[in-house]
């Protein structure tokens, strides 16, 4: 006699999945850290991380310990972390709240990308500003009219917040 | 269910109140634009039309704590106002008085809390209440 199919309530089911997928990219994101990027889950909430990234060689934010926080929404995989510096930084693409204009994190997202991706991204930003999708406006101005002026300013805020 | 923790709930919360919320009688937003944690608000309410209070525009400051949302923000006005809720020394609204913050819980928010204000405004108790000459602030 065959057994009755198992059923799974579909709520469940998705919720489940979820929560593995979750912990299982963050073991491995915990174990296995990209260069120059460590990612680590709140006891209270794993959906809730401390970030810190160091400054890419070769860019004015060099040396510099860069803090951000990411949170996994609810609808994470199919809707991209958020991501935000808490210290401050002088880039065009990075406001004075800390939030950032990359488009993976906005209509660019694929549930193919993980956080591992977006902080290398995020990292990668660092090395290539991008003046003409600017969120900070008057710093993208100033990258724009004297490149080099600005870079210096961004090394100066990296070595008097970035440490 | 996800937990949206402090930083990113505020985010959200500044985000809508940038777009603007409701008819406009409500509204609020960063004292200070730069303020990495978003403690303070600015928040400003105004009055409900057939009150004491019609056309007046009453400021308020909002404060959100490290433990926010779990924790009720702290609330005080600048404008000078009579309700029961709001202590008539220095402003600040009596959380045990105003049931929005006496009941409060995560799924509220700063714009619950100046809507509710707005409605006690209007209430039968208050809406008749002797004021303050308009524009008196508590400082």
């Amino acid at each position: 006699m065959a057994l009755p199919k198992m059923k799974l309530h579909p709520q469940l089911r998705s919720c489940d999945q979820l929560t593995i997928g979750c912990s299982k990219e963050t073991e491995r994101l915990v174990a296995d850290p990209a260069p120059g990027i460590s990612a680590l889950p709140h006891d209270d909430n794993l959906r809730y991380f401390d970030v810190i990234i160091e400054g890419p060689g070769g860019s004015p934010f060099q040396n510099g310990k860069f803090k951000l926080e990411l949170f996994l929404p609810e609808e994470y995989p199919m809707a991209p972390p958020k991501v935000r510096f808490l210290t401050k930084i002088y880039h065009p693409n990075i406001d004075k709240l800390g939030r950032i204009c990359l488009d993976i994190l906005k209509d660019k997202w694929s549930p193919a990308l993980q956080i591992r991706t977006v902080l290398l991204s995020v990292q990668a930003l660092l090395s290539a500003p991008n003046p003409d999708d600017p969120l900070a406006t008057d710093v993208a101005k100033h990258y724009k009219e004297n490149e080099a002026d600005a870079q210096r300013v961004s090394q100066e805020w990296t070595q008097k917040y970035a440490v | 269910m996800a937990k949206v923790p402090r930083n990113f709930r505020l985010l959200e919360e500044l985000e809508k109140g940038e777009k603007g919320i409701g008819d406009g009688s409500c509204s609020y937003g960063l004292e200070d634009g730069d303020d990495i944690l978003m403690s303070n608000w600015n928040g400003t309410i105004i009055g409900p039309g057939h009150t004491v209070h019609e056309n007046r525009i009453y400021s308020l400051k909002i404060t959100c704590g490290p433990a926010y949302p779990d924790a009720r923000p702290e609330v005080e006005f600048i404008s000078r106002v009579n309700l029961p809720f709001v202590n008539q020394m220095n402003g600040k609204v009596d959380p045990a008085k105003l049931p929005v913050l006496a009941n409060w819980s995560r799924a509220l928010s700063i714009e619950h809390v100046l809507v509710e204000i707005r409605k006690e405004m209007a209430s039968f108790n208050n809406r008749k209440l002797p004021q303050p000459p308009e524009g008196s602030t508590f400082f």
